[in-house]
Parts: C-alpha cells; sequence; structure tokens
C-alpha cells in the first residue's frame, strides 16, 4: 500500500511538472503581458517595472525561476494585477469558500444521481425514465446561468410576493448556499444520472440478483445490499474529477451569487495575463485533480474488493 | 408417498419484437415428498424458464405466465402476490443456479450472503446467522470454513462457489431444492463431488429435490423419477428405470442412441438427432418432434398426441402409444403386446 501510494504520488509530480511546463510556454505565447493592460505606462517605467517581475529575462530562465520558486519554496509569487497580494494568499483566502460551496454541490449531485438514477433505471422505458432523461440532456446541455439567474430571479420574486427575506446572494448563512450548490451541481448530477441508471440496468439484470430474489429478499433490501454497491462504481470514477473541478470554483455561479470563490481568478487571470496567478491555480489545480484521482482509486478499493491495490 | 409439488398446464411466454415465443407450452409435473425428479432436455426447451416462472423469478415482462397452476402445499404459487410468495422462496423452496461464478454477489462476503436468507426468513440476529452459516459452509465441506466466512466470491473457485451456493439454498431447510443444472459449468471430478454432496444433503434433510439437467449420466445416478422435455412440453415421464430400460417415447430414444457408450471395450456410434427442435414462435400444432422422428407416421404430423400410459405411472406423449399404433422393437409400448 505504502510502495504503491509512493508510486502514485511521484507519477501524480510528474504529470505536475507537465501540465506547469504546458501551461508557462501556452501562456508566454500568447500576444501580450501583464504590464499591457496598463494604462499609458512611459517606457521607462516599464523596464522598471519588467526588471521587478523579473520578466525581462530570457525566458527559460523565467521558467527556471518558476519551477524553484514553486517546487522548491512553495511560493507562487505576488499577483501582477492585485498588488502586494501573493497567490498563495489568494488561494488560501478563496479556495475555502468555493471548496464549501463545492462539496456542498457534489453532495447534491451524487446523491440526486444516485435516487434519480435508480427511479429511471427501475421505471426503464416508462414515464418516470422518459421524463428523466429528458430532463438530463436540457440540465447538462443548458449553461448554468442561465438556471443560476432564473433561480436568483425567483428568490427575488418569492420573497417579493410572501414577504419572506430569502438569500439569494452572498455567503452570511449555510441557507444562502444551498441555492448555489444545487445550481453548481446540476450538471454533474445530470450526467452521474445517466451513469447511474446504466450501471444499474447492467446490476439488475446479473445472475446474482436473480440469486438475491430467489432467497426471497424484498426489492429494497436488494437495492441496498446487493445493487447499490455494485452499480456506484462508475458513478465514484467520475466523481473524483469533478470534485476537483467544482470545488476549485465556477466564474459563472459565483459572479452570479456573488460568492467570494477561486473561480474569477481562474478567468480574470487569463484575461489579463496575470502570469502569476495563472501559473498559481493551474498547478494547485493539477495537484488538487491528481490528488482526488488517487483518492478515488483507494476508494474503490473499498467498495470493491476485487480491486484492491498491491499491497 | 405425498405429493409437494404439482404443476398443471403450465404456459409460459415471451413477447418479443419478433412475435411471441411460447416457451412452456402446458407442462404437468408432480414432484413426492423426499424424492428427487429429473428435468432433462436439450437447451431451449424450456427446463429453466418453467421453474424461474415457478419461484416468480422470471423477469415479467417480456415473460408471461398465460395460464397453468402449481400446488405447494396447499398454495397456488401462480397466483401468489409477489409480497406472499416472497416468504416462500428461499425458505421453503431454495433454487441452485448454473453458473456459481456469477450467482454470487461479488462485493459482498461470503458470509454476509449465507447469513442473509437466515435473517430475513429466521429473524436471527446478524451474530447467530454467522455463526449458523459457518455450520453451513462445514456442512458442504469446505476447508478452512471460518476463514472463507470472511473471503470474497472472487477468492474461491468454481466448485467451492457451488458449494457456498448450496450452504445458502439450504441455510432455512427448504422442502424443496430447485437445482439449474448445478453441475454444468463444473468440470467432471467436481461435478461428481456436488451431486454426491446434493444426495448426501437431500438425505440429511429430507428435501425433495427437482434437478434440471441435460446430461443423462446425472440423471442415472441422482434421480427417481425423470421428466424428458422437449419444445416446452414433457414428452415422457417415469422412473428412472422406466426412462432408461423401457424407453417409450423416440425422442427418449434419440437422446439415449447419442449418448457416448464405452462400455464392453467397443466404442459404439454415436447417432445424433437430425434435424433442429421446432421454431418456438409459431409451435406446430401436431406432434412437435414429428419432424426429426424416425418412427413419425402421418397421424405424428396432422394431431397433436394425446398423453398414453405406456405402464403404470409411466406417461409418454406419443401416437405409437395408442393401442391400435404398429410397434417397434426399440420402443417400449407397455403390457399391450
Amino acid at each position: 500500500m505504502k510502495k504503491y501510494l509512493l508510486k502514485r504520488l511521484w507519477h501524480g509530480i510528474i504529470t505536475i511538472l507537465f501540465i506547469s511546463t504546458a501551461t508557462f510556454f501556452a501562456m508566454h505565447m500568447v500576444p501580450g503581458d501583464p504590464l499591457s493592460s496598463e494604462k499609458a505606462i512611459t517606457p521607462e517605467t516599464r523596464k522598471a517595472l519588467e526588471a521587478e517581475y523579473g520578466i525581462d529575462k530570457p525566458l527559460f530562465i523565467q521558467y527556471g525561476i518558476f519551477l524553484k520558486k514553486t517546487f522548491i519554496h512553495g511560493d507562487l509569487g505576488f499577483s501582477y494585477t492585485n498588488r502586494n497580494t501573493k497567490v498563495n494568499e489568494i488561494i488560501a483566502n478563496h479556495f475555502p469558500v468555493s471548496a464549501k460551496l463545492g462539496l456542498l454541490a457534489i453532495f447534491f449531485a451524487t446523491s440526486g444521481a444516485i435516487m434519480w438514477g435508480a427511479i429511471a433505471a427501475k421505471y426503464r422505458n416508462k414515464l418516470p425514465d422518459y421524463t428523466s432523461m429528458v430532463l438530463v440532456i436540457l440540465f447538462i446541455s443548458v449553461p448554468s446561468f442561465v438556471f443560476a439567474s432564473g433561480a436568483q430571479l425567483l428568490i427575488v420574486k418569492l420573497n417579493a410576493a410572501t414577504g419572506w427575506n430569502l438569500p439569494y446572494r452572498g455567503t452570511d448563512s449555510f441557507v444562502s448556499q444551498i441555492v448555489p450548490a444545487m445550481i453548481l451541481g446540476l450538471g454533474t448530477m445530470a450526467f452521474l444520472t445517466r451513469i447511474m441508471r446504466s450501471s444499474l440496468l447492467e446490476v439488475i439484470h446479473s445472475d446474482y440478483i436473480r440469486t438475491a430474489r430467489a432467497k426471497g429478499l424484498s426489492p429494497k433490501q436488494i437495492f441496498f445490499s446487493h445493487e447499490l454497491r455494485n452499480a456506484v462504481l462508475p458513478v465514484i470514477t467520475i466523481i473524483g474529477p469533478a470534485i476537483a473541478a467544482i470545488t476549485t470554483g465556477s466564474f459563472v455561479i459565483e459572479t452570479i451569487f456573488t460568492i467570494p470563490g477561486l473561480g474569477k481568478f481562474f478567468v480574470q487571470a487569463v484575461q489579463q495575463n496575470d502570469y502569476t496567478v495563472i501559473m498559481g491555480t493551474t498547478v494547485f489545480y493539477g495537484s488538487f485533480l491528481v490528488l482526488t484521482v488517487l483518492a478515488v482509486d483507494i476508494v474503490y478499493g473499498f467498495i470493491d474488493p476485487r480491486i484492491q491495490v498491491e499491497k | 408417498m405425498s405429493k409437494i409439488l404439482e404443476i398443471n398446464n403450465l404456459h409460459v411466454e415471451f413477447d418479443t419484437y419478433g412475435g411471441t415465443v411460447h416457451a412452456v407450452r402446458g407442462l404437468d409435473l408432480a414432484v413426492q415428498k423426499g424424492e428427487t425428479l429429473a428435468v432433462v432436455g436439450e437447451s431451449g426447451c424450456g427446463k429453466s424458464v418453467s421453474f424461474q416462472a415457478l419461484m416468480g423469478l422470471l423477469p415479467m415482462p417480456p415473460g408471461r405466465i398465460s395460464s397453468g397452476s402449481a400446488n405447494f402445499q396447499g398454495n397456488d404459487l401462480l397466483k401468489l402476490k409477489e409480497s406472499e410468495m416472497r416468504p416462500l422462496r428461499g425458505s421453503q423452496i431454495a433454487m441452485i443456479f448454473q453458473d456459481p461464478m456469477s450467482s454470487l454477489n461479488p462485493t459482498k462476503k461470503i458470509g454476509d450472503q449465507i447469513a442473509e436468507s437466515l435473517i430475513i426468513h429466521k429473524g436471527m440476529s446478524k451474530r447467530d446467522a454467522l455463526k449458523e452459516s459457518l455450520k453451513l459452509l462445514e456442512l458442504t465441506r469446505i476447508g478452512e470454513a471460518p476463514k472463507r466466512l470472511n473471503q470474497y466470491p472472487f477468492e474461491f473457485s468454481g466448485g467451492m462457489l457451488q458449494r457456498v451456493m448450496i450452504a445458502m439454498a439450504i441455510a432455512c431447510k427448504p422442502q424443496l431444492l430447485i437445482a439449474d443444472e448445478p453441475t454444468t459449468a463444473l468440470d467432471v471430478t467436481i461435478q461428481d463431488q456436488i451431486l454426491a454432496l446434493l444426495k448426501d444433503l437431500q438425505k440429511e434433510y429430507e428435501m425433495s429435490l427437482i434437478l434440471i439437467t441435460h446430461d443423462l449420466g446425472v440423471v442415472a445416478r441422482m434421480a427417481d423419477q425423470v421428466a424428458v422435455m422437449y419444445a416446452g412440453q414433457i414428452v415422457e415421464n417415469g422412473s428412472v428405470d422406466d426412462i432408461f430400460y423401457r424407453s417409450a417415447h423416440p425422442y427418449t430414444l434419440g437422446l439415449k442412441q447419442a449418448l457416448p457408450n464405452s462400455q464392453e471395450g467397443k466404442s459404439a456410434q454415436l447417432i445424433p438427432i437430425d434435424g433442429s427442435p421446432p421454431d418456438l414462435f409459431s409451435p406446430p400444432k401436431a406432434c412437435a418432434y414429428a419432424a426429426r422422428c424416425p418412427m413419425a407416421r402421418k397421424v405424428c404430423l396432422e394431431k397433436a398426441p394425446l398423453i398414453f400410459e405406456a405402464s403404470s405411472k409411466h406417461l409418454s406423449r406419443c401416437w405409437l402409444q395408442h393401442p391400435q399404433a404398429p410397434s417397434h422393437p426399440e420402443l417400449f409400448c407397455g403390457e399391450r403386446k
């Protein structure tokens, strides 16, 4: 187990190195640099700033410095656009906000998908199945800002009509996060529902479910003690990357519901060529993804004993 | 002896896009208390389907029981509601399936899988049920049973898994055990052990056993009564001696001739049955076997044969048993000639 973990971590480090190298050079190939959005700076000021940030040096030197700072000192540098703010601080301050919302979203997505997928599989080719499959397509294909703004409008109207005071933005309370989390998890839930449905259909028709029925178990007992565990494996596979994607924040949802998460930094940094923030968020996201995928592989072994990792 | 199960006129059909498959077409069977009934027939003749329908295990739709009754201890199994059937399944009537590798849940410990039926049918606590499971495993002669209890199916061989299946089936001391080709997926030496085990357990528990098989060797070894099935019907039904020594249906004769026979030290030629079974989308109105039968007469192709009693409790669905039919030297035609 220990050996396996070390091996996987080593692979993870190589993966992250690849990701950061590719991003670093791609980023520098994009026209412009962090200073080009500055309004009317004199060539002297520009020179001084370039020297300050070290972007006057040759690209490979810059790359070397980046590698050394990031992977040896764990220092992601100062942001170009938010002066005096370190990228490490940005992540430390904003990631927990996104993560809280994201975990809630994952919870909604997974529980909803398992329940919904089970219903669709049980009523296969009947009305509940068709209805849910149409909704699934809707939730996957309609962009989240439509649902987000729609939900927000609904809350505001509801407040106006009933005199309630339901929160429609911000992160003041747990309640205010429920709607954004549900909408954030909607696409993932829809996708997972489909996977749960097809995986469950396969399990339902397997021989060991016939055995369970021959033993006299009720449909409920069969579902919880035989079908669920066998059907949930493909869902777990997807949840790993989904956790990484969702807990690192969503630009759209966080903007609409004014949640100070990490999401906007991914987008803004690219728009403004904020080199350090781009690299910082990429390395962070990459490492996080590698870890969740590893975690999923370990969880596999607990769910299906046939997939035990090497001892 | 009293009957424990009596099936009358069972019809099972499957609705498919291509039409309706008439898989079982009027099955009549009776099983006596404590005896072994073997149901023999080639693949697709409706043996498994009949008993899965009986147990309520047939996926419906597409399956459909269009008529018939099955009397088990005063209950008509085919009329029972699912909720009334459930307490019988696994406790009064248990079933063993063909492929033990896929018939056990891969993500559940063996012990838990055996304990399950004890918990639901006998209301045992999980601890007691596991203790009982250990006894059952030992009864099926699995080595290192205590260790085995905590293992998963993938750590077992096929023969051991079939022992687990048997342990599971007999957990609640059922009156009737239906074994659907229990040894087909196993190699011959293991086959022998499993059959011996089944026979011993049957005696010990005084169970009735229905053995579904296409292996006449297994039949000869295990059965008291034999029912030969063809195209969804029983064509011959009698004691094991009746079937083997006084075959009263040409299909039974055909099956016997197709058996490898290396006795007497010389290799006799295998005689296969020509042709293939009838299309069950539109089964023949007359005798289903007539098209392949070397002894078929005109009437066989025109009218469905009646059931004749070749001798006491030895039934044959063949026109050649008619008092006016000509006799054939190979075919047993009762005391009338």
